[in-house]
């Protein structure tokens, strides 16, 4: 086949197939997928989600099971969104117990009915760092929350959050406001600073929690004595205000952010399902026409063994060989090959054993082709249309297998899938404790691929098939 | 001949069983034998504590003695192929062997009492759901094929596409998060509460756990069973004596039940037994979701507690159930469909 009649060929498949309007859909999904896949780090919130996933440092900064930011639009009482704010404005000022000092101040502005639960600053510093910690309310009001004193410090991270480091400071500023009854009924340890920090003052302050919004500074200063001296550095000042909803699709109990997880599986998803079902229809198909072509003892043997594998239950052999084997993804892909290129055979053989009978075949033969030129030449080009539907078909079926092997806890630790995902949901008991942003996007996404190519697939068949059996 | 038809058929599926089970047991041989060794190495230590009166020398000469011994009993001694034969004959005879952790229910740790255990469970809800299915998939495809390309078949082909590639398990997932939950109506797992009613107690019991998961099964399932139906049941109807059978002013619905699904029902047997056939092998996940404790959900377990021998004998199992089920198809299409019979003569 000429590239000019492959071209002919293609344009014909397309007038037919820009008719079908499910179909189009299918390619559409599949290019904004593809899309997405090729311009991963623009769409990723998190760029270093590829093999941080695991990493629980990598994550700190987020909230615990925070339901996505959206839900904020649903819900009566607006709950703080998590913030990244790394711009901060640098002032130099004289301070009456400090002296001169620089300060960093973010502001932050907080319009929500439900604080953030933790706000942390990090910083790069080098060598002796002194850092004194404080935050002005709109109210006037500005609280101390502590002091960061850190030497020998070789560019190292340095990290403050308010919930833990600050406790004890916050508690001093409701001692001054709260009633003492209530002030009796708790103690550092019960009360979480940024409920306090973000609360209108009064005497109920511990139990009524009012929003006092406006905006807020956060100031870092920073003695001008202690900076005079070379070694001593700071930089990449960053404060995380961890929000009670979270980025677009929530996090999980592990604070990883489930859109990043999300949109670094898609790339597996589409991957593993292409690759294989490509691959494995191909083999089928080849696998049928030889089997067909030669006939006799050749024809026995291959379909008994194609029978050995038509009996053998796919999933639970893919579960004991990857519990014991513990395989990579690429032997995972491996092992789905072997066991899913027996989908097409039947019909190729059938089909193919039509075809050789046919009198070009005959012709091609009395000119002297080889076998293996008019299989190749002859036969396939014919009957490798049928497969394209094949594949397409074959593909949720494929992603679904991976899915339910790494929901079993056997998948690629190395890589992130949705099945994964869905497992660590599953092991943490999502189900039960209502945490539906874990669950539902992943499987959601499964069934969208799935979906997707079902599309493509029936629109190629209703296409490629009839045009087959007019032949 | 229907007899040597379906004899010929049931010995060609035993020997495919044989077969599969010495692949196995080749392909496994190695963690197969590490565990039996292990499992040896226990017993010998077990046996050794009840002994008294015997010197330290003599204990290990007893020691390695009986662990010798027990080593020929297993014939781990013996060369590659012979070992990895005997295990396979094992399999085939149902001789598991011992679990390492995994008890049934009376603290038994034969494997195959807790494979027993747990094949009735699966049994019942994956028939009740079957049986389920395959009604509503006949009636909706029916329906769709009496007006092909109308609203209801289009809507409901269309659905068929939307959950083409979305897993069981999923379902099952979101169907626990609603109404187990959210709206509180079902258990979100397991065959009886506890602690379990007993009488008429017990049966409602077991059916109130049941509903969750069959539902699941079901909506899943009868989506692309109809469609199926659909597909050959149109073919039917466009036959010629179709025609005239609504010519000579019988009743649709005698057309429906009487003329159309009697010819189709070879085909639609077979497909409703091969989609029963492929959900049972995604119940391995599926049962796992609602712990429901069958044979899928024994692979769960095994592979948390690294079993291998239930792991080994689940899949034997499966495999057996697995193989039974597509003898069955044939003997049942060959019984529906008077053509295979006359090609089966042996």
């Amino acid at each position: 086949m000429s590239m000019k009649d492959f071209g002919y060929r293609l344009g014909e498949f397309w007038a037919d197939f820009s008719k079908e309007k499910s179909g189009l859909i299918g390619l559409g999904i599949l290019l904004l997928s593809v899309i997405v896949v090729l311009m991963e780090p623009v769409f990723l919130p998190y760029k270093d989600v590829n093999g941080n996933w695991r990493d629980i440092t990598y994550w700190e900064d987020n909230p615990p099971a925070a339901p996505p930011a959206w839900t904020n639009l649903f819900a009566r009482e607006k709950s703080a969104i998590t913030a990244r704010l790394d711009k901060p404005v640098i002032t130099e000022e004289e301070d009456p117990e400090l002296g001169m000092v620089r300060i960093y101040s973010f502001k932050y502005p907080y319009h929500y009915d439900k604080s953030p639960l933790d706000i942390i600053l990090r910083a790069k510093g080098s060598g002796m760092l002194f850092m004194n910690l404080s935050l002005e309310r709109p109210d006037g009001n500005t609280i101390f929350l502590g002091q960061v004193y850190q030497s020998d410090l070789n560019d190292d991270q340095v990290r403050f959050a308010v919930d833990t480091d600050a406790s004890s400071a916050v508690y001093e500023f409701i001692r001054g406001h709260a009633s003492e009854d209530a002030i009796a009924n708790s103690d550092s340890s019960t009360i979480k600073p940024t409920n306090i920090l973000f609360a209108k003052i009064g005497e109920d302050m511990l139990s009524a929690r009012n929003a006092l919004k406006g905006d807020y500074y956060y100031r870092v200063k920073v003695p001008m004595s202690l900076l005079e001296n070379e070694e001593n550095k700071i930089s990449d000042l960053k404060l995380v205000v961890t929000g009670r909803v979270s980025g677009v699709l929530g996090t999980d109990t592990a604070k990883r952010d489930l859109y990043s997880g999300i949109v670094a599986g898609l790339k597996w998803a589409l991957f593993i399902g292409l690759v294989t079902s490509v691959i494995s229809v191909l083999i089928g198909v080849m696998y049928g026409i030889i089997s067909a072509y030669f006939g006799g003892f050749t024809d026995t043997f291959m379909s008994f063994i194609f029978e050995i594998f038509v009996s053998i239950p796919v999933l639970p052999v893919l579960i004991v060989l990857s519990a014991i084997f513990k395989p990579s993804i690429w032997i995972i892909i491996a092992a789905l090959i072997v066991f899913s290129w027996v989908g097409p055979v039947k019909t190729v053989r059938s089909m193919a054993l039509q075809i050789k009978e046919e009198t070009y075949i005959e012709a091609a033969k009395a000119l002297g082709s080889g076998k293996w030129r008019i299989i190749l030449k002859h036969m396939a080009p014919l009957l490798l249309p049928y497969s394209f539907a094949n594949m397409a078909l074959s593909v949720p079926g494929t992603i679904v297998f991976e899915a339910s092997l790494s929901l079993l806890g056997l998948g690629d630790p190395t890589i992130i899938t949705w099945g994964q995902i869905l497992h660590d949901a599953q092991s943490s008991g999502a189900t039960l404790n209502g945490l539906w942003w874990w669950i539902v996007p992943p499987g959601l996404f499964i069934a969208i691929m799935g979906m997707t190519f079902a599309f493509l697939g029936f629109a190629m068949d209703k296409i490629l098939h009839p045009k087959l059996r007019t032949r | 001949m229907y007899k040597w038809y379906a004899l010929k058929r049931i010995l060609r599926g035993l020997f495919m069983y044989a077969l599969l089970m010495f692949i196995f047991s080749l392909l496994f041989n190695q963690v197969n034998e590490q565990t039996q060794r292990s499992q040896i190495n226990e017993q010998v230590k077990m046996e050794s504590v009840k002994l008294r009166n015997m010197k330290p020398e003599q204990m290990t000469t007893w020691r390695t003695g009986r662990y010798d011994q027990l080593v020929k009993l297993y014939k781990l001694d013996r060369p590659l192929m012979e070992r990895v034969l005997f295990r396979a004959v094992n399999t085939i005879t149902f001789n598991f062997g011992k679990s390492t952790i995994i008890k049934s229910s009376k603290g038994e740790q034969d494997v195959l009492s807790i494979l027993l255990e747990a094949l009735p469970r699966t049994m019942l809800l994956f028939t009740t759901a079957a049986i389920l299915e395959t009604i509503l998939g006949i009636a909706l495809g029916l329906k769709k094929a009496q007006k092909p390309g109308g609203n209801l078949d289009r809507s409901t082909s269309f659905v068929t596409m939307i959950i083409y590639g979305m897993p069981s398990w999923w379902l099952g997932m979101m169907l626990i998060l609603l109404f187990v939950y959210v709206l509180k109506l079902f258990p979100s797992g397991g065959v009886n509460s506890v602690p379990t009613p007993a009488g008429i107690g017990f049966v409602l019991d077991r059916i109130w756990h049941m509903i969750l998961p069959i539902m699941t099964l079901v909506l899943m399932g009868f989506w692309s069973l109809s469609f199926v139906v659909r597909n050959i049941v149109l073919g039917v109807l466009q036959e010629d004596y179709i025609m005239s059978a609504r010519a000579r002013g019988i009743p649709e619905n005698k057309v429906l039940f009487g003329h159309t699904l009697r010819t189709s029902a070879p085909p639609l047997v077979t497909m409703a037994l091969l989609s029963l056939l492929s959900s049972l092998s995604g119940a391995i996940i599926f049962e796992g979701i609602f712990s429901w404790p069958g044979l899928g959900n024994l692979y769960w377990v095994a592979v948390q507690q690294n079993d291998i021998p239930v792991l080994m004998g689940d899949l034997a199992f499966t495999t057996g159930i697995y193989q039974a089920g597509l003898v069955l198809l044939d003997l049942i299409y060959g019984f529906l469909d008077p053509r295979i019979k006359v090609g089966g003569k042996a």
